[in-house]
């Protein structure tokens, strides 16, 4: 019987949270175009949503994100490339509103320091067995 | 020297830990946001004036005095608690404050401002939130400080504090040396 109830709770649980989820974009936004909706939602996708940090506009249900949104569409409607689109958002917020940040020579360190280390890692372990190989 | 290899990893390992270290330590904001705006001339807007629709407040506005950008809504409650010292600043020589109304509605602003009392020399409508997103808004309120030649000098976000007046301030004075 316990276990019936802890399931149940359960499964409630985890319909809240698939509502939230699809409810962040509302119906009423929305493009007629499936195909420009689809970029839209690419776009959000990759928009940070500056009120809640760490979503994406697409994910969240904050009215400076739905804004946003709006204006992505309205963007798109006006003929707006997707390059276009993130242009005038970063004029306005800068880089921190991608959630990608883009490689230029300030982020270069944060794209190739992995890779640096990896490299590193690599030639400890090869070298180590080299060695344990002649032993 | 094989031996001496393996110390590398440790190294970092302390380098790293110190880097977090240092950022715990040092006096900063993480959730501090950064603006494109510091240092750029205000970016163009065109808002109708509160009080008289006929009115069109711009950019005009700019290039003579100080002005205080202020972004404010009367469903905000921090903006209530805000508007003393924007009270207080509006009192200040060489300063002229223009408000933004944020998504509100026109008759309950004008209600709002008769009852706290009016410290902007001029009110713009923003309606949609478009002229927000212009000036890369994150949400209300937020002061924008733009200097004489219409550049803007410092952003101010969130409500303006009794901790935080003379900081604030402090800014401010500097411009007008």
């Amino acid at each position: 019987m316990k276990k019936i109830k802890l399931y149940n709770y359960l499964i409630g649980l985890f319909l809240i949270g698939a509502t939230t989820f699809s409810l962040s974009v509302e119906p009423e936004e929305f493009m007629k175009d499936p195909k420009k909706e689809l970029r839209a939602r690419e776009i959000s996708k990759n928009i940070r949503c500056v009120v809640c940090q760490n979503q994406s506009i697409d994910d969240s249900s904050a009215q400076l994100a739905k804004d946003l949104r709006l204006l992505i569409r309205q963007k798109i409607r006006e003929g707006n490339t997707d390059k276009q689109i993130y242009n005038f958002l970063t004029e306005r917020y800068g880089d921190f509103i991608l959630l990608n940040p883009p490689l230029k020579t300030s982020t270069i360190f944060l794209w190739l320091f992995p890779f640096g280390l990896f490299v590193i890692g690599f030639f400890i372990i090869l070298k180590h067995h080299k060695k344990s190989n002649i032993n | 020297m094989n031996k001496k290899i393996f110390l590398v990893p440790v190294i970092l390992f302390f380098l790293l830990i110190s880097i977090f270290f240092y950022l715990l330590l040092i006096d900063r904001d993480p959730s501090e946001l950064p603006s494109m705006l510091i240092n750029k001339k205000a970016p163009q807007f065109k808002a109708e004036s509160l009080f008289d629709e006929q009115t069109i407040i711009s950019n005009t506005e700019f290039g003579e005095e100080i002005v205080l950008v202020n972004f404010f809504a009367t469903w905000c409650l921090p903006c209530r608690a805000e508007h003393q010292f924007i009270k207080k600043l509006s009192n200040k020589p060489g300063i002229k404050l223009i408000g933004i109304n944020y998504k509100d509605k026109n008759e309950i602003t004008k209600k709002w401002l008769n009852e706290m009392g009016n410290p902007y020399s001029k009110v713009g409508v923003d309606k949609n939130g478009s002229i927000a997103i212009d000036w890369g808004l994150y949400g209300i309120p937020e002061t924008y400080v733009v200097d004489k030649n219409g550049i803007v000098q410092y952003k101010y976000i969130g409500p303006i504090t009794k901790k935080t007046y003379k900081q604030f301030y402090s800014q401010i004075k500097k411009l007008k040396k």
